[in-house]
């Protein structure tokens, strides 16, 4: 799609002036969310769950601050976040997008995630160059800072 | 026969504990950067917080030590192969400049424009944003105009040379964010740019 912001927002107001069942088109698209990234890879079994809806991950799928991403035992999935984080999965994989701002001109930053079960393999962006105590990826028993950097997670239960 | 059964099951277990029993099920582990640096991170658990700044090093996230281990490429190999393989392709920024107060690419920057449309269709669809930018000449406000006209006109050439895009931002930061830092009311070449960033 080529799109300015402008156009955006014009399609937005046209969504909302829609009647009732003309707006379901555009359903895939949650009402409150802006894309924070979109998934880049895809392969075997891997989901996005939106508004606790899971759906096929597919290349160009976008993700929102309170999706979800799953894969199962042969799937694997990557999504790049507008601020340049690279984030990638690997099989039996389970993150949660718990908060992202990307405003660098308001020194608005944050970046939250939580990763319940299986690998990733993280490559910090912009977020965490500007303002590095603004990123932080939960696992059930801890929390990692990221100071600039590449690294690998494992979660098993 | 029952005995060699329980031989072969020992080797096998003693195999997977060569490279699985020295590392915990859940770990972090710190890898150099794609740029050929290694940063560091701050691990909290229950055990305390840890500080990790030496690339393959590692530190238990399920509670047993807050001391790190060293991580053999094997180990990593085995846990994370899937993980790095679906690593989407790193975002790139090119920049482009302008002649004086027009959204007219630099002679130089014609060329250089032929490599983004190279990259962009390598890459296949990307989530792609243009970002005009102006030297400190002239009014601000206008300067904003400006860089707006900029980063429109290559988001048209995009269009005319049929790149297919997951989603195209364009913005202006006007004077606003200058690369080379200057007073007000300086011409500097460097400063009348776009920025693409192809993610």
């Amino acid at each position: 799609m080529f799109m300015t912001r402008k156009a955006t927002q014009w399609l937005f107001i046209l969504c909302m002036t829609l009647p009732f069942g003309t707006a379901a088109t555009f359903a895939a698209e949650p009402a409150a969310g802006k894309a924070i990234g979109y998934v880049m890879k895809a392969e075997g079994d891997a989901s996005v769950i939106v508004d606790g809806k899971a759906q096929p991950a597919t290349v160009g799928m976008p993700v929102f601050v309170g999706s979800s991403i799953k894969t199962a035992a042969n799937g694997a999935l990557g999504v790049t976040l507008e601020d340049n984080t690279l984030m990638s999965f690997g099989p039996n994989s389970q993150l949660s997008f718990d908060a992202f701002v990307y405003q660098p001109s308001e020194q608005n930053l944050k970046l939250s995630a939580k990763i319940t079960h299986g690998t990733l393999n993280y490559i910090s962006g912009v977020i965490a160059k500007l303002k590095p105590e603004a990123v932080e990826i939960n696992t059930p028993t801890g929390t990692i800072g990221v100071r600039g950097t590449h690294f690998l997670v494992k979660v098993d239960g | 026969m029952p005995f060699s059964f329980l031989r072969g099951l020992t080797l096998v277990l003693l195999a997977l504990c060569a490279t699985g029993c020295a590392t915990p099920k859940s770990y972090v582990v710190l890898m150099e950067s794609p740029d050929g640096t290694t940063g560091a991170i701050v691990v909290e658990t229950a055990n305390g917080t840890t500080r990790v700044d030496k690339k393959m090093d590692a530190v238990a996230l399920d509670g047993k030590s807050a001391k790190t281990f060293a991580v053999e490429p094997p180990r990593i190999e085995q846990d994370f192969s899937a993980a790095l393989k679906a690593q989407p392709a790193l975002p790139i920024t090119f920049r482009l400049y302008f002649e004086t107060g027009t959204a007219n690419l630099t002679k130089a920057s014609k060329a250089d424009f032929q490599n983004v449309l190279t990259t962009l269709r390598e890459r296949g669809p990307s989530a792609v944003s243009v970002i005009g930018h102006t030297d400190t000449e002239g009014k601000s406000k206008w300067n904003e105009q400006i860089g707006l006209k900029r980063a429109t006109a290559i988001a048209e050439m995009f269009k005319k040379e049929g790149i297919k895009v997951i989603e195209l931002v364009v913005t202006s930061h006007g004077e606003s964010n200058l690369l080379v830092k200057t007073p007000d009311d300086t011409p500097e070449p460097r400063n009348r740019r776009v920025e693409i960033i192809v993610r």
